[in-house]
Formats: C-alpha cells, structure tokens, sequence
C-alpha cells in the first residue's frame, strides 16, 4: 500500500490530522463552488481526491491511503478512526455527537449494505472529534468515517 | 445499452474488461479489494471503489458487497469477469432483484446449467453425445459385466456418492471387473454411507477441446471454433491453441454443429464453451459447460476478430446477434500460454512478491494480456496468473515460432514464473507433435520438460 513516503510515524500522524482537520474541508469547499465532478492533489507522496457521489451531494473524500496511520505518540492507540465496515450508505449514530466520549468498540454509526446494517465502532477510547462522512452518504470499504481523538478521551 | 458497469473481478481480466468498456461507450468502474488497489484497473477506472479486505469471502466473494458497491456508483450492470461469482446462479438473481444487469447468462438459464449431470442429461438429450455408462446404478454383478461387456473395456467403477474421482477404479478385464466390485462397494459404503456404484467408459489417452458459442435471447447462436486445451496440469491449463490436432476436418464440423444446435436448442444465452473429452479415434463426448468468459478466450479472437467480451456485454444488453455463423472467419493458428507465478522446478509453487521489472512481448501477432507493470506487488491471496501470451500466426508452425521469440522478449523480474516452462514446452516432441493428452504432465513431469531444455 505504501507509495514512497518515508516519513517517520510522528510525521505521517501530523500529516494526516492536517489532512482531515484542514486539506480536506479546504478541498470540499472548492469542489463546491468549481461544479467540478471531482479533484485532486498530490504532495510529498501524498495523494487526495474528492470525488461528488452518485446520490448525496456532498463530496465524498477518498483519501490516498486509509486505515492504520501510524501512532502520534508512544502513548496514542495504532489508530484514530473509525473505518467503514462495508460498501454502502453511512448512517452516524445520534447517541455519539461530536464531544462525546466513547469506549473502544462503541457503535458510531452504521453502513447498509443492501438493507444489513453494519455497525461503524470506535477503534479505541477517546471523544468523538469529528464525523467525516455525512448521513446517506456512499462510503466504501475501509473509508476513514469518524475521528475519535485518544487525548481527550476517558481512557 | 449499459451506462456504467461495475467490474467485480481483478488482475488481467479485470483489464480485458475495462477495454470492452471503453469500446462499447461504457464508463467503466472496478471494485477492488484492499490488497488490490495500486492497480492498473483501478488506475485505468473512471471509478474505483473498495468493496473489502483482501481474502475474496469478504470481496470479490461477497454478493452484497459488489451489488451494494454497483448501486453506490450508479452502474447499471455488473460483470463478474471469470471465478468468483461469474457462475453463481444466486448472485445473478440477486444482481436482478436490485434492478441491475448480470453481464453472463440469466439466473434461470445459470439454475438450469448449473448441475452437472443434469447439463449432461440436458444436452445428451438434444444430441450431444456423453461419455458412455451405465444405465442407473449396477443392480448385481450380472448387470455390471453386462453393461461393462455393452460399454466396453476398459471401464471406470465409479460410486454414486463419490466426488473428485475418491473410490474410483479402473478395470480392463471381465475379472478384474469383479475383483473390483466387492471391494469398491465396502469402500463406498464405508465412505460415504452409500454403496452404489455406476460404470463409465475409461477415456485412457484424451484431448480435451472445447467449443465456443456465442447466443442472443432471441435463440441466434454461432459458434467461433474450437480450442484444444490438453497441455493441463493437474486438471488446470496451461497452453491453449486453435485449431485442435486431435480432430481430423470432418469431425471437426460435425463438433462444432453439433455443440451450437444443441447448445441453443436447450435455451442456452450469453458467451459460452462447451467441453470435450476427444479419445484416439477422434470420438468426442461432452463433459461440462462454462457458463461465463473464460481465460483462453484470446484464443478464439485472435482467430475470429470477434471481440467476445464486447459481444457479451451486447448480449447481456438485450442485443441481438450481430454476426451470423456464415460471417464468422476463422483464420490461422493462435496459442495462449498462462503466465503464472509459479516454480515448475518445484511441483508449482505459487509464488508472490515485487515484480522489479516487466517488459512485455510485441510486433505483429503477438498480444499480451497481463496487469503487470515494474513496482507491482503480486499479493498471495489470489490465483498465480500473471497474463496472458497469446500468438497467432499463419499455421501452427508460424505461431509456434512466434511464440519462442515472444517468451524470449518476455522480461518479468522479481519472482520465479513458468516462463521457462513454457521454453521448453514449446521445444517438446509432444507438444511439437500435437500428440499432448490431458494426463502427460502429471505423468511425465515438469522436470522431464526442463531438463531436456537444460541438456
């Protein structure tokens, strides 16, 4: 999966969180106002498209390299978001808003695929920070849905 | 005709796919699994959407996935390319049930297709003839010499219950028939719970060749040819050409009119092939339709000009046929050799890892079908084929050579392949002699083969 970056752990973590916390909304904004189907950009290694779905209007991110980014800190869990268990519409739970905390394993949503619903959990303890996807949005396997912030967490 | 069709397979024929695409208009979009995604298809895509992680149950396996992944990109069809769920019966019920297309046969013709036996019954009764047996299961040992006696010697014991040849045996003599008898029986019983036993005709030296149809739903059907697939191991193959050796001019007609008139007569629809097992006298019996594209297509293609996949995705589309068998050409020889990531000098051990470089055969001829490119990872989880070599020349003799100057430029560096295999295969008396049957590599050996290349 690796496609040449060779940033240390701690560097790929700020990378990331810059990704989700500043190039991505930056990015949908644009995608809006262009009418454009769908955009990308590439820096260092790292690659970022947004690409409107079929059926919501929002932009869907697809980022360039999902799952697993490496820990921020000794301390930090392996991972910070919740993953989409399946190829489908994402549904986040109202039980889990943005600020509240959750343990490893909470249900932060769900995916249907084909009418089954597929539970979206939190991949460690910690405060939901963000929600990435919006209600009946299509998502695809693996697809960074929700971040849970270990910091702040009750961990 | 389709707007967009989710592909719902990988490596080469997830490729060859995504080109009938672009022929047809059709936007094109490859679900991939998370061990495929720095892929050519998903490059090559207009979409491209993970459907899950990368052992095939929870991908390429799941029915609900790719239905669910070609809902969410708005295609209106899906073709499972070949393996995975290209055959599944359910799959294309369901594919239907969610308003989409399957790009192969209907559901009801896939069900009625779907049992072996029952094909054999199916299409014995509309003319094509089977490997003789028995009738019904062997009442006694009076019945069983009788029949043996009316098949003829030698004959395969086979239990009822069995699968995968276990408790078969071979007999050549009346006495050896019964010898077998009492012993088979225990072992059946003991097996299975089941003691019934049946007898087939022993097919000792035998070709296997097949035959390609293509048929519309408005019951139109050509077919493009055969091809002689007899170069197998251990009942995979491994070289593919067309025209067959093993069937003189005459017989040759009569295989392939027999095989489409039946073939449409029992309702048949989409791309198709029909197999056969051809013995020494150049007598043909069916054993098995593949309801779906298969590897070796290329095969036919090169000979035809007729581009298969496109065709069905036509078919599919509810097109009629567009060419009548009196169109259809077939011209030259054409071979196809499966690259593999395989050591041939240890029993064919798959192999995965870096492809550090890839160069490619070309020049008149000469095609190549292949998802490799230099930085591409083979993963472990999948079948071992790295591509497709496929040659035409004038006559056999042309392909042939055609075929070592391909391999000679074929570069593909970073894991061991089959590629010197398939040197020395192509040096080989029988396979020079068009004399390889379907059981010469598992008797003989790879080593034989590459040892005579070595020497």
């Amino acid at each position: 999966m690796s496609d040449g970056t060779t940033g240390r752990p701690d560097e790929t973590s700020h990378v990331l969180a810059r990704v989700a916390d500043e190039v991505v909304p930056a990015l949908a904004a644009r995608l809006e106002a262009s009418g454009l189907g769908e955009l990308e950009i590439r820096h260092d290694g790292w690659r970022v498209r947004l690409r409107r779905s079929a059926l919501p209007a929002a932009p869907e991110p697809v980022a360039g390299r999902t799952a697993d980014p490496a820990p921020g800190s000794p301390a930090a869990p392996a991972r910070r978001h919740a993953l989409s268990p399946g190829v489908g519409y994402f549904t986040p739970s109202e039980k889990t808003p943005v600020g509240r905390a959750v343990r490893n394993g909470d249900a932060l949503g769900w995916v249907d695929v084909l009418g089954v619903r597929q539970e979206v959990v939190a991949p460690h303890d910690g405060t939901v920070a963000r929600i990435l996807a919006e209600p009946g949005q299509a998502v695809e396997y693996g697809q960074e849905l929700v971040v849970v912030d270990p910091a702040r967490g009750n961990a | 005709m389709f707007q967009r069709i989710l592909i719902a397979n990988r490596g080469e024929i997830a490729l060859r796919v995504l080109r009938a695409c672009r022929r047809l208009g059709i936007s094109p979009v490859v679900a991939y699994s998370e061990a495929d995604r720095d892929t050519r298809a998903v490059q090559l895509a207009d979409e491209a959407i993970c459907i899950g992680p990368a052992e095939a149950r929870r991908s390429y396996l799941s029915a609900a996935s790719v239905i669910s992944a070609a809902l969410v990109t708005g295609c209106d069809a899906i073709h499972p390319g070949y393996g995975f769920l290209s055959e599944d019966d359910a799959f294309a019920e369901t594919t239907r049930a969610h308003g989409l297309t399957f790009i192969g046969p209907p559901p009801n013709v896939l069900e009625r297709f779907a049992s072996k036996a029952g094909t054999r019954a199916l299409l014995a009764a509309h003319g094509l003839p089977t490997v003789p047996g028995s009738q019904g299961m062997l009442r006694d040992d009076d019945h069983a010499l009788a029949e043996a006696e009316r098949i003829g010697y030698p004959v395969l014991l086979k239990p009822s219950a069995g699968g995968g040849g276990r408790g078969m045996r071979m007999v050549r003599t009346a006495r050896e028939l019964q010898q077998a008898i009492t012993i088979c029986r225990s072992e059946a019983r003991a097996a299975f719970g089941d003691d019934s036993l049946y007898l087939e005709k022993w097919l000792e030296e035998n070709h296997h060749v097949e035959v390609q149809v293509v048929v519309d739903r408005f019951g139109n059907g050509i077919h493009v040819g055969e091809r002689d697939c007899s170069v197998q191991r251990r009942h995979q193959k491994v070289v593919e050409e067309s025209p067959s050796l093993a069937l003189d001019d005459g017989r040759r007609a009569a295989l392939l009119e027999t095989a489409i008139r039946s073939v449409v007569a029992a309702g048949y629809e989409s791309v198709g092939t029909l197999e056969f097992l051809v013995d020494g006298n150049g007598d043909y019996y069916f054993i098995e339709i593949n309801c779906r594209i298969q590897v070796e297509h290329p095969v036919t293609e090169m000979r035809s000009g007729i581009d298969l996949v496109a065709e069905q995705i036509r078919i599919a589309a509810g097109e009629p046929l567009s060419i009548r068998q009196e169109d259809v050409r077939l011209d030259g020889h054409a071979i196809e050799l499966r690259i593999n990531a395989e050591d041939a000098a240890h029993d064919f051990r798959p192999q995965a890892g870096l492809v550090e470089r890839y160069l490619a055969p070309g020049g008149p001829g000469v095609r190549m079908d292949s998802h490799l490119f230099a930085g591409y990872e083979v993963p472990p989880y999948y079948d071992s084929l790295l591509g497709k070599l496929i040659v035409w020349g004038p006559d056999r003799p042309a392909a042939i050579e055609r075929a070592r100057a391909a391999l000679d430029e074929l570069v593909v560096d970073g894991l061991v392949t089959n590629i010197p295999f398939h040197r020395a295969l192509l040096r080989s008396e029988p396979f020079l002699a068009g004399s390889f049957t379907t059981n010469l590599l598992d008797r003989v050996g790879a080593a034989a083969f590459l040892a005579a290349e070595n020497g």
